[in-house]
């Protein structure tokens, strides 16, 4: 007996590498031991990382940064991954001829997702580096007439970056501002057409305030003026309808793990009728039309194609759940707080996403406040800074207010409950946070802020 | 055609299966979707849609039973905040 119950507790122990060790297992020295080895290890049920203490796993908003796997995807892509390792690019063999199957039917998944033709999906690492074959390869392969590119200044940093990339190597770039709802002037785009302009870039849905671009008219602008357009629509593809021959595009951006597929996958739609041709970022094997060299991730590229495939079917039983969500969060936070502003056009956007700006609350002291939520002020690339997101800047947002924006995620596997909690924190952390605020005490004597002279020290 | 007792044992298995998700939001999602899965379809006659929805439904079960199995073996270490009772 007692040896079993030894076993057992090492074997308990042995199994929670990082996790909790409970308490009653101080006793024995292998968990005492194992505890000591682990900075995380402590109480049942809470976790220690980075100074934060949280007592379980946060609820997760944040479906703009990444979503989960759905397990559907996960089932799809695991007999292939075990069984069928060849390399899609083998022509001589079985184990070639079945992974290649397997990539061509992601392929046609793909495609039918966005309305194009298989041949016209090349697949990639993911949606930057299909940005930046877009940008760069479109411009650099005809470089000898065409010297200008359109973006606007909501653009997602990898668009941006390759613009300034080509903007060292002398091509001219306008990036256009955005009126105050977040949506491009059609006008000024008409306006900023030139006939040496090689490509026009505009996002479909935005990641951090998701408007929705006004998809066919800027297509029909592009068109009138006979210009490329390219869009990046990895938030967009699966959760909005999107179809590349209505919305006139020449090439498309996309990624996996933003529709509950794989990580580490995505594609860049080229058009083929009329051709729109491109120097590929990689060169070597000459795989996917000699745009992309190198191996296909055959298994990621099948998750890719399951989780679109799953989209697909499941794009409107997902945007009732979401929506109906989405106006919980809001109506609860609205309930009880005033201050509180949308951030972006509210008629023209993806419901998934919620960018609420809290007025007199300082927003670091509000997300470290709400460590059992996992949601976040920006984008992922940036919220390592302080700054406040460019994006906001660009809507002409007050730089107060930008510095106080969260952005909400909802997704697939959000339930009411957790919204209803969300809801109940953020309400409790903003309510504690203006109660130490003198800003907002001042509002509520009726002072203007915006009036205040402040003296300098 | 299925008979409606089949109908409703499939839907109880498919919430029996999906109830031994260790991860909170997939056991949550798992018995939403079935329920309104089924309850859309609740009004089909037409013998060959219903045998459809059926065979769709019992391929599901199959990837639940599979990936709840897989999922088990990798619980989360820790519960999600949702679980646990906050002071």
């Amino acid at each position: 007996m007692a040896s079993k119950v030894i076993s057992s507790t090492i074997r308990r122990a042995l199994s929670k590498p990082h996790g909790a060790v409970s308490r009653r297992h101080h006793l024995s020295t292998v968990a005492a031991a194992a505890a000591a080895d682990t900075s995380t290890a402590y109480e049942d049920e809470s976790i220690l990382m980075k100074g934060v203490r949280i007592s379980g796993r946060p609820l997760y908003l944040d479906m703009q940064a990444t979503t989960p796997i759905d397990p559907r995807v996960f089932d799809a892509m695991n007999d292939s991954g075990i069984n069928e390792y060849g390399n899609p690019h083998s022509r001589t063999h079985l184990y070639g001829w079945e992974a290649e199957n397997a990539v061509e039917v992601a392929r046609i998944q793909v495609a039918k997702l966005i309305g194009a033709s298989p041949k016209e999906i090349i697949f990639m690492s993911g949606a930057t580096e299909a940005n930046n074959t877009a940008v760069k390869g479109v411009m650099h392969f005809y470089r000898d007439t065409k010297k200008h590119v359109i973006t606007t200044q909501t653009e997602h940093k990898c668009v941006l970056d390759s613009c300034r990339h080509l903007q060292q190597e002398g091509f001219e770039v306008t990036y256009l501002p955005v009126k105050t709802d977040g949506l491009v002037d059609l006008e000024m785009l008409r306006e900023a057409i030139r006939p040496d302009t090689g490509l026009v870039s505009i996002m479909a849905v935005n990641n951090e305030i998701g408007v929705i671009q006004p998809m066919e008219e800027i297509g029909m602008i592009c068109k009138e003026h006979n210009v490329p357009f390219h869009t990046d629509a990895a938030q967009a593809i699966g959760k909005i309808p999107v179809d590349v021959k209505k919305w006139n595009i020449a090439l498309m951006s996309m990624s996996g793990h933003k529709i509950y597929g794989p990580k580490g996958v995505g594609a860049l739609f080229v058009r083929r009728r009329p051709r729109i041709r491109l120097e590929p970022l990689m060169n070597g094997g000459g795989q996917e039309r000699g745009l992309r060299s190198g191996t296909a991730s055959t298994q990621q590229i099948l998750g890719f194609g399951a989780a679109c495939e799953l989209a697909m079917r499941e794009m409107e039983y997902d945007e009732k759940w979401i929506k109906g969500l989405q106006e919980r969060l809001l109506n609860g936070v609205r309930e009880k707080l005033d201050g509180v502003v949308v951030n972006g056009s509210m008629e023209s956007r993806y419901s998934g996403n919620l960018n609420l700006s809290f007025a007199y609350v300082e927003g670091e002291s509000l997300l470290m406040g709400l460590k059992e939520v996992a949601v976040s002020s920006g984008s992922a690339c940036t919220s390592a800074s302080l700054e406040p997101s460019y994006v906001l800047r660009a809507l002409g947002v007050d730089e107060d207010m930008a510095h106080t924006s969260i952005r909400f995620g909802i997704g697939r596997f959000t339930t009411k409950e957790e919204i209803d909690k969300a809801v109940e924190l953020t309400v409790r952390q903003v309510v504690k946070l203006r109660e130490m605020s003198p800003l907002y005490e001042m509002v509520k004597e009726g002072i203007d802020i915006k009036n205040i002279q402040w003296s300098q020290h | 055609m299925v008979s409606r007792s089949e109908v409703l044992s499939l839907c109880r298995a498919l919430l029996r299966a999906g109830r031994q998700f260790p991860h909170y939001n997939l056991r949550e999602y798992t018995k939403r979707r079935t329920l309104d899965g089924f309850r859309m379809n609740k009004n089909l006659t037409d013998q060959s849609k219903v045998n459809e929805a059926y065979a769709e439904a019992k391929a599901q079960l199959v990837v639940v039973e599979r990936t709840v199995k897989l999922y088990s073996l990798y619980p989360p270490k820790t519960k999600n905040i949702m679980e646990v009772k906050l002071q």
